[in-house]
């Protein structure tokens, strides 16, 4: 029936084909590299691999206090508590220094 | 290496050095996945011009060691061992029987027959 198709036809069919299945239409089969951006990008599956940090409390709270909102952190109060009772005790931690230390201590000390 | 470590930790499971250092490749790979794969597609098109084509070479050789996703290993998330790591679990095989029989890991049973 079909005696002999010419190439130009079959180029067309295959141009046709191209487009209706969305390929790439290549009839030299050159290398254009287009597998390469077929390829999915791995790197957040990757990344996701250990566990991350979970946000906690503390993290809320800081978030809270950047936009100016008060936040009551119990253990964080008790401890300023305990501080201002060493300090009217007398026990509080030494003031840092300001300046450089030139008393014989500092010196010596270097 | 130091340039592409996190300044604070953001890992919540079992940390040692080595588990730092692969998280970090792993997070330095994301960030260059999309150079590196541009550099790889120059290079794989015959139809770009030649020495394009080897620059994009040379570009891609000269990325960091830690942008290249060779240097990841899979590590086991409990212990950071790098050896007979389930990757299905991420775990090591002696992390991954002792969470097996304890009975943490759902679906998985010692067989017996």
């Amino acid at each position: 029936m079909a005696t002999s198709v010419a190439k130009s036809r079959l180029l067309d069919l295959t141009r046709t084909q191209c487009n209706l299945f969305q390929t790439t239409f290549n009839p030299e089969r050159l290398r254009t590299g287009n597998k390469i951006l077929r390829q999915r990008l791995k790197g957040p599956s990757l990344a996701a691999y250990y566990p991350r940090k979970p946000s906690t409390l503390r993290d809320l709270q800081d978030d809270f206090n950047k936009l100016d909102l008060i936040t009551y952190d119990e253990d964080e109060e008790y401890r300023l508590e305990g501080i201002q009772i060493a300090k009217f005790r007398g026990k509080g931690a030494p003031k840092k220094k300001r300046v450089a230390d030139t008393t014989k201590k500092g010196r010596k000390r270097k | 290496m130091p340039q592409f470590r996190a300044k604070k930790l953001d890992l919540g499971g079992f940390v040692n050095a080595r588990i730092i250092r692969d998280h970090t490749r792993r997070k330095v790979y994301e960030r260059f996945e999309e150079e590196r794969q541009a550099l790889r597609y120059v290079i794989r098109n015959t139809t770009l011009p030649q020495a394009m084509r080897t620059k994009a070479q040379l570009e891609l050789a000269n990325m960091h060691a830690y942008t290249r996703p060779t240097q990841i290993q899979n590590r086991c998330v409990m212990g950071g061992t790098a050896r007979s790591v389930f990757r299905a679990f991420r775990m090591g095989r002696f992390q991954f029987r002792m969470n097996a029989l304890a009975g943490d890991l759902p679906g998985v049973k010692k067989a017996s027959w």
